[in-house]
């Protein structure tokens, strides 16, 4: 863990302006300090020796309330900046970590590591404030105040100088030690921290669960353990750092007191004057306060740092490159799927399997298949949400001859390939995904409803006009559930849609995709949770998408949704390694009813 | 110290107060803490004194004896001031974390014998932050608010009485230097923070939320455009919080620049009064040396305070968030500090991703219905005259008299939105009903605890939580000793025996939280193997053939006939045809909520000449299914 990472810097602008701001006032404050010192002994020792009176010293004395004020000032500016950097190279930090993590992909996402950047980038990095607004600051007096008060007082007494110059490197090689000793700690209570954080947001979230089943208590021996382990994981950082701390604030106040007791024998004998006696008693503390008050901070500063630490671990985690070139316009375009395989994590398993598919434009498309065989994740390809483990996505102009287009994109370098909305084929990987997406409307299979108004929910951060969300109530069957709903739009749900029934919640995620009004509908079995009627109003919907010539892929089980599309492609997973070919055709044609 | 916060603090119902009342703080580990804290730093203002005077009295020249002992202590007090500093901050940190942990503790206890609908009104991460941030900086009121207050206070005292000894005048200046650093500078700091604190709440509250967001529905919100918004929501969020603290810092630099201000001004003062006072001989010169010098160490525990200060006010907001939290739970508070589950003493259940620790007698006594009332028969779940709709709203569903019990099975069809869920709700007692009564094994379910009625009638919803655990766990949340056999036979039977297959790590396999590591179909299964799992001998099952591939058909004749479930009661609510002939009986509801029709399902399909004769009914009926007609 290095005191200052240069990775900071180079990440966090407000960073760089700081570290130079506080660098400046580093040295300022050396000269200050060293003054105050000089200034104190020059007014103490001839009084305290009975050689001057008031008059004598009040000169000098001005001088001291001067150096006084001008500390004071420092402090100030000091303080003024260092909290508004910390905010601003946080809130750096922080977008980068989660534009980062949301790059990753929801794969990643639901991974250990994924989940625990909800904590890393919210509280984990709020940590950073300490780092900044009191280490920082000491790391620098330490490079500055502790060698020129040394400097001074080897000028002053070469004695105490080199008791002080023999301790220390001790302070440093301390430090050190204890930075590797403590390093291991921080980073698994940050670990913890986050295990932490989402487990029992986990179990909150699941409360209502637990209650229905009456196991609601139980769970508090979980927050309990939890939290215990916290304090294990936090106690033992804290035993070693203290310790460090209480070892350099010995060594420090030995060697001080050693400075004190040599000066004063000196004194005794006679080698050596009160003025420069008292100097180098006050400015022997000076030297080493800087690296005390860094050993002070180390603990509170060290969650920073680990925090730190774990954000450019994921930032320098390799994102599926997105390619540049925009999107072809979908009216005119064909996805194409070959021989498609994802490898399922952790399973052994490729779910979806060797799957071949064309998405032409007009028309509508249906995925079946068993469960887990790899329906949804063949959407996320397809919308490009996850590269495939083998196999192509193509997007083909339509009309081009698509098997040779889909060769040719097979190989995206070759020079002069015409590519692009005019041109022929174009592999998914090299296309701007923004682009493609602003053609999209996609309905997940669960699909995420926050708290907030209806109006909220199906906008969803739009600004839409309150006819085109009635029109798009009234495709889904959503314009009767709100006839039901004294406050209408402004009716307020919870989390996961809570306060509507299953049914009206699906038709707020459908109504929401067709504001939209995108050429690509997708759709990931739309009719779950619909009555008869529900199903009707979607039937009849997918029937005016076609009529008006949408592409929709469907995901479906229900046969009677199947039997919309004009074309039904079986999706199945299959035991990884075992490399079969599927013998039995994928592709069964559908009559359009 | 900061006059605001402390003044509302000593008021009974403030939430810092109610908060702090939560941590379970032990007050001799406090006590100890701030001993060795003044003791700390009491040596620490020693040195000072004595190495001034130390020095001051050597350059008399005296005979070395009478500067030994001064030597010695010089060493001694610098040991002591490490040591003591060292027990002190290890004590106090123990004391912080102790609390926070019984603090978590005891809101999840308090939120789970509460209203669980309150949470859902908050987004993740705001909820996040309460559970996480908020409580941390309740617990930290005691480290760096309580401690360094008390530790200050005692040692501003005992320095001004030192200075004060040699020169009352250099003491009473002292104690006002003290002041200016102490209460003045705190009040400054706190008066910063309030004004970003209370600007800066909602964006910190904006920043968790729109961060959870973005990472909750990533791949939603990348294909539906808006990552770029929410980004910029963030960036917003963090604007907004960087000038909340840019405001705060002027303040702040005051009162930062207070403190190096007083240390020169008192020493000034100890120079401007103590050299004539030298000169005139009313102080040895000896002593104008500790005077001047002694200051330079008292100042220690006073710069703690304007942190100190911040540090309330912030446990004080945080504590109201909590508090806030906590009353729109309705969890009650009993004398104990444990909560009081509703009607009453429940037992407790072991936690998923926990070894289970079940207090529950044995797992046959688990099995069956639990203490029935003699007479009833045990595994019924009766409803007369049943009502049942949601507080604050008018009724959904009214006068539905239902009968389930061993092998028999009841499946609910209706329109969407007219109270299926709701009745469910309503029969596993989560719900009150609205008139009627439903009864358990003979006692009304509500009345019972939520444990005791969950061993009698388990309900298992749509939206049922999928834990960021084990599949083993997930599965042991509804009986905690279900062993690995009985787990995979299960999953076999509910069609999941090739995926428990393709899984290297088996029952071990980690779900993901909200089960982000299944499919949909297979989440329905797992919660469907979960609920058949369950000691109740009725289940109630809301839609548990949704997202379920072909294979549904099968799944709910399973239910329905009692070839899954072994014969227990059941009762299912469904949208789709399939399966339901097995249904003892099918109740179809209409949309003003009342029963339409019921009776089995050939006879309202009208198939049986002897069924139902009304032909609007046999219409009504056909009609729910229309769509899907050839599914059956
Ligand atoms: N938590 C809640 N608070 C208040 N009202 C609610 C809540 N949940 C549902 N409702 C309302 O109660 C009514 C009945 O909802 P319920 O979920 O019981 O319907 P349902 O018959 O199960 O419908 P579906 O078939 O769509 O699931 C609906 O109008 C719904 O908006
Ligand atoms: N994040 C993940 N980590 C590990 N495995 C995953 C993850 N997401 C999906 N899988 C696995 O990949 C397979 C395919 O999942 P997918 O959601 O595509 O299935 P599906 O065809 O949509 O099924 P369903 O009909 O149940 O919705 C499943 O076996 C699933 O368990
Ligand atoms: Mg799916
Ligand atoms: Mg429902």
């Amino acid at each position: 863990m290095k005191p200052l990472d240069p990775r900071l810097l180079h990440r966090a602008r407000a960073a760089r302006l700081y570290v130079l701001l506080t660098a400046g006032l580093g040295i300022l404050t050396a000269a200050l300090v060293i003054a105050q010192a000089l200034l104190l002994a020059a007014v103490l020792a001839p009084v305290v020796t009975g050689t001057a009176r008031w008059d004598d010293v009040a000169p000098t004395v001005a001088l001291l309330a001067a150096v006084v004020a001008v500390r004071a000032l420092v402090s100030g500016a000091q303080e003024r900046f260092a909290h508004r950097s910390a905010t601003r190279a946080t809130a750096e930090l922080r977008e980068q970590v989660v534009a980062h993590a949301v790059a990753l992909g929801p794969r990643w996402l639901a991974r250990e590591e994924g989940v625990g950047v909800a904590t890393l980038a919210t509280r984990g990095l709020d940590a950073l404030e300490p780092y900044f607004v009191r280490y920082l600051p000491q790391l620098l007096l330490a490079v500055t105040v502790t060698p020129g008060a040394l400097a001074v007082v080897l000028g002053l007494d070469w004695v105490a100088a080199a008791t002080i110059a023999a301790t220390i490197p001790l302070v440093p090689l301390f430090m050190v030690l204890i930075g590797r000793l403590t390093q291991g700690y921080a980073e698994r209570r940050m670990t913890v921290m986050a295990r932490l954080g989402h487990q029992v947001l986990d179990l909150l979230a699941g409360l209502p669960t637990l209650q229905t089943l009456g196991r609601e208590r139980g769970p508090a021996a979980r927050v309990r353990e939890l939290g215990d382990a916290h304090r294990v994981a936090t106690m033992g950082t804290l035993r070693v750092a203290f310790l460090s701390g209480m070892v350099l604030e010995l060594l420090t106040t030995l060697s001080v007191a050693l400075v004190a007791v040599g000066v004063g024998f000196r004194l005794v004998g006679g080698t050596l004057d009160l003025q420069t006696g008292l100097a180098v008693l006050v400015l022997a503390p000076e030297v080493y306060l800087p690296l005390r008050q860094v050993g002070a901070h180390f603990h509170a500063s060290a969650d920073g740092v680990a925090a730190a630490e774990q954000a450019f671990t994921l930032l320098e985690t390799p994102a599926p490159g997105h390619g540049t070139r925009p999107a072809p316009d979908l009216r005119r375009t064909t996805v194409v799927l070959r021989d498609v395989c994802v490898a399922a994590p952790d399973r052994d398993v490729l779910a979806p399997a060797h799957l071949d598919l064309e998405l032409a434009p007009g028309t509508t498309v249906a995925l079946a298949g068993a469960n887990g065989a790899g329906k949804s994740t063949a959407v996320s390809v397809l919308l490009g949400l996850l590269p495939p483990t083998d196999g192509t996505v193509t997007l083909v102009p339509a009309g081009t001859s698509e098997a040779a287009e889909a060769a040719e994109a097979d190989r995206p370098d070759a020079p002069g390939e015409p590519g692009g909305p005019d041109g022929g084929a174009l592999a998914l990987a090299d296309v701007d995904p923004a682009t493609l997406w602003a053609q999209v409307a996609w309905v997940p299979q669960r699909p995420v409803l926050e708290p907030g108004t209806l109006r909220d929910a199906v906008a969803h951060g739009r600004t839409v006009g309150d006819e085109a969300l009635g029109r798009a109530a009234q495709a889904t069957g959503l314009d009767a559930v709100l006839a039901g709903l004294p406050q209408g739009w402004d009716t307020r749900i919870g989390q996961g849609g809570v306060g509507l029934s299953l049914g009206q919640r699906q038709r707020v995620a459908l109504s929401r995709a067709l504001v939209a009004d995108a050429q690509l509908v997708v759709l990931d079995e739309p009719t779950a949770h619909l009555d008869a009627d529900g199903e009707a109003v979607v039937l009849r919907t997918l029937a005016a998408l076609a009529a008006q010539g949408r592409t929709v892929l469907l995901v479906a089980h229900r046969p009677a949704l199947l039997a919309c599309a004009d074309t039904v492609v079986t999706v199945v997973a299959e035991p990884r390694g075992l490399d079969a070919a599927p013998d039995a055709p994928t592709v069964s044609e559908g009559v359009r009813p | 110290m900061s006059p605001r916060p402390a003044r509302d603090v000593l008021r009974r119902d403030d939430p810092l107060r109610r908060a702090v009342a939560l941590l379970e703080v032990d007050r001799r580990r406090v006590l100890l803490a701030v001993l060795a804290g003044t003791a700390g730093l009491g040596s620490a203002v020693g040195l000072a004194a004595v190495s001034a005077w130390l020095i001051a009295r050597a350059s008399q020249m005296p005979p070395v004896m009478y500067l030994t002992i001064a030597a010695v202590s010089v060493r001694a007090l610098g040991i002591s001031r490490g040591v003591l500093r060292y027990v002190e901050r290890l004590v106090s940190h123990d004391v912080a974390l102790r609390g926070m942990a019984t603090l978590r503790v005891r809101l999840y206890e308090r939120l789970a014998a509460g209203d669980a609908g309150a949470l859902v009104a908050l987004r993740r991460g705001d909820l996040l932050a309460r559970v996480g941030a908020d409580v941390d900086s309740v617990g930290d009121v005691v480290v760096r608010g309580l401690l360094p207050v008390g530790v200050a206070a005692t040692l501003g005292v005992g320095s001004v009485v030192l200075v004060g000894a040699f020169l009352p005048e250099a003491g009473l200046a002292l104690a006002l230097c003290l002041l200016l650093a102490g209460v003045v500078a705190p009040w400054w700091s706190v008066r910063a923070t309030r004004e970003a604190e209370t600007r800066s709440a909602q964006a910190r509250a904006d920043m968790a939320a729109t961060t959870l967001t973005l990472l909750d529905g990533a791949g939603e919100l990348a294909v539906a455009g808006r990552t770029g918004q929410m980004l910029g929501h963030l960036r917003r969020a963090d604007r907004d919080l960087a000038d909340a603290s840019d405001r705060a810092a002027r303040p702040a630099a005051v009162s930062a620049a207070l403190l190096p201000l007083a240390i020169g001004l008192a020493v000034l003062a100890a120079l401007v009064l103590g050299i004539p006072a030298t000169t005139a001989g009313r102080l040895a010169p000896v002593e104008l040396a500790v005077v001047v010098l002694t200051p330079l160490a008292a100042f220690e525990a006073v710069s703690m305070l304007p942190a100190a200060g911040v540090q309330l006010l912030r446990s004080r907001q945080a504590a109201r968030r909590i508090t806030e939290l906590l009353d729109a739970a309705g969890g009650e508070p009993s004398p104990a500090g444990g909560p009081v589950p509703r009607g009453g003493r429940g037992q407790a259940a072991g936690a998923p991703g926990t070894p289970e620790v079940d207090e529950r007698p044995a797992a046959d006594g688990a099995r069956d219905a639990g203490p029935a009332r003699p007479g009833a028969a045990a595994g019924t779940l009766v409803a007369r005259g049943l009502a049942c709709g949601w507080p604050g709203r008018a009724p959904v569903l009214r006068d539905l008299d239902l009968t389930v019990g061993p092998g028999r099975s009841v499946a609910i069809v209706g329109p969407s939105g007219v109270g299926k869920t709701t009745l469910l709700l309503t029969l596993a007692g989560v719900l009150p009903p609205v008139a009627g009564e439903v009864r358990a094994g003979g006692d009304p379910v509500h009345a019972l605890t939520r444990s005791a009625a969950a061993r009698r009638v388990a309900l298992t919803t749509e939206d049922a939580h999928v834990f960021d655990t084990t599949l083993l766990e997930n599965l042991r949340v509804g009986r905690g000793d279900v062993t690995p056999e009985e787990a995979a036979a299960t999953l076999d039977a509910v069609g999941l025996r090739a995926w428990l297959d393709a899984l290297p790590d088996g029952l071990e396999t980690v779900l993901g939280a909200d089960a982000t590591r299944v499919s949909g179909g297979e989440r329905r299964r797992v919660l469907l193997a979960r609920a058949l799992l369950g000691p109740a001998p009725v289940l109630l099952l809301d839609e548990p053939t949704e997202h379920v591939d072909a294979g549904a058909a099968r799944v709910m004749t399973g239910l329905l006939d009692g070839s899954l479930t072994g014969g227990r009661g059941v009762v299912v609510v469904t949208h789709r045809v399939t399966g339901l002939e097995a249904a003892d009986e099918v109740i179809l509801l209409d949309r003003t909520g009342s029963v339409r029709a019921r009776g089995r399902h050939r006879d309202l399909l009208g198939v049986d000449p002897d069924g139902v004769e009304d032909s609007d009914v046999r219409a009504a009926y056909r009609s729910a299914w229309t769509a899907q007609e050839q599914e059956s």
